[in-house]
């Protein structure tokens, strides 16, 4: 009885999303210097704990808060209606170069050819030696329908809070499918952390 | 190791909870039987049912519930966005909250505050930037205060974040040595995924 009501307690009440280890977010964070200009991009939504962390530094932060509008890129289209696409989801193009662009898991939902136009577009807003972190699925064949929003704690780990229940296939990008969908970039740094992601860092 | 809670924007954010706070403390004071109407509070306000093309330039703080398209200079004030109004216009004034629906670039000398009913699509600048949970963004936010203050002008510096000022040189890219070695030493590195 008391274990049934615990049961039935716990399903009303899910549990606090868990923060997980992050460590090349975390070493890049640890590494923007205070006295320097940095430009970020950020793929997803805008988060004030995103927005509290870099107001430490001397930082523009460019929210594309791209989730909204990735299904326009799932549609068959031409390749060039697909760049065109692509580039509406994005920020105007500044003279000022990013510095570092936050993709947070965005890239497992886009198809190769997506991700291929997406991350063009993106790299006309870099410089050679931009750094792009990513969070990609690699162990669990299925991952939640619409990408999560993350927020970074006070010691460097990350809370992905979106309350999405509803699961879709997890395309399972392996590095070579990433650096062949995104050839203007090379893979600096990739981690297996526990939560079934991989973490990535690539440099352009 | 971050601080995240003490961070400007996060104390801005506070400070400007409790300025709320306060106004609406203030207000139920004044009237008790009724909210007290903007121009009650010394607030001039553009009502629901207007609707403005073209420039506002004043000296006094403005809450607009209407639709204002152009551009408002309120440069000394504090201008507010309410939850019914609809701006497509650049504001430029001491402080900008903003409640409702903005299309354009907010420059805040001060601050400006994105409340969570709010959706903005421009460019903020601001030496301080609170943002609700809930609120719709996409843009730019210029935190620099080097740059804000070439934007702004030395009014935004007075009352910005207590920083040493540098110049604004081009940063070098992050060495990709500094950044291996240290999260090396926090998981093991692979560099194949499984599956």
């Amino acid at each position: 009885m008391i274990g049934s009501l615990a049961r039935s307690f716990a399903r009303e009440e899910p549990a606090a999303p868990e923060p997980f280890n992050a460590p090349l977010f975390r070493s890049l964070i640890e590494r923007i210097p205070e006295d320097e200009r940095w430009v970020v991009l950020d793929l997803g939504a805008v988060c004030p704990t995103v927005i509290s962390l870099f107001g430490g530094h001397r930082c523009r932060l460019d929210i594309a808060d791209v989730g909204q509008g990735l299904d326009t890129l799932k549609e068959p289209m031409e390749p060039a209606d697909l760049r065109k696409a692509a580039e509406s989801l994005l920020p105007e193009l500044h003279a000022e170069a990013a510095d570092l662009v936050l993709c947070w898991d965005t890239l497992n939902y886009l198809n190769r050819d997506a991700l291929t136009a997406l991350m063009t577009r993106i790299e006309d807003r870099c410089r050679p030696g931009t750094l792009v972190h990513a969070l990609i699925c690699y162990s669990h064949p299925q991952m939640p329908v619409e990408p999560g929003h993350y927020v970074p704690q006070d010691d460097g780990s990350l809370v992905n809070v979106t309350n999405c229940t509803e699961q879709r296939d997890a395309p399972r990008y392996s590095p070579e499918d990433l650096t062949l969908s995104m050839p203007g970039y090379t893979i600096d740094r990739a981690m297996l952390l526990g939560n079934g992601m991989q973490e990535f860092l690539f440099r352009l | 190791m971050f601080e995240l809670g003490k961070k400007d924007g996060a104390e801005a954010g506070n400070e400007n909870s409790r300025q709320a706070s306060d106004q609406r403390s203030d207000t139920r004071h004044q009237s008790p039987s009724a909210p007290a109407s903007p121009a009650s509070q010394g607030v001039a306000a553009i009502g629901r049912s207007i609707r403005i093309n073209g420039d506002l330039e004043g000296e006094e703080d403005l809450r607009i519930d209407g639709e204002v398209n152009g551009t408002v200079r309120l440069k000394k004030n504090a201008v507010i966005i309410g939850s019914d109004g609809k701006i497509r216009a650049d504001v430029y004034a001491k402080s900008v909250t903003v409640e409702g629906t903005v299309e354009g670039d907010l420059f805040g000398a001060e601050q400006v505050s994105i409340r969570r009913s709010a959706t903005v699509k421009g460019n903020i600048t601001a030496p301080r930037v609170s943002l609700e949970d809930g609120a719709h963004f996409k843009g730019s936010i210029e935190m620099d205060p080097e740059a804000v203050k070439a934007a702004l002008g030395d009014a935004a510096i007075a009352s910005g974040p207590k920083k040493q000022a540098q110049p604004a040189a081009k940063p070098t890219p992050i060495a990709a040595s500094k950044v291996n070695g240290d999260a090396s030493r926090a998981e093991e590195p692979v560099h194949a995924a499984k599956g």
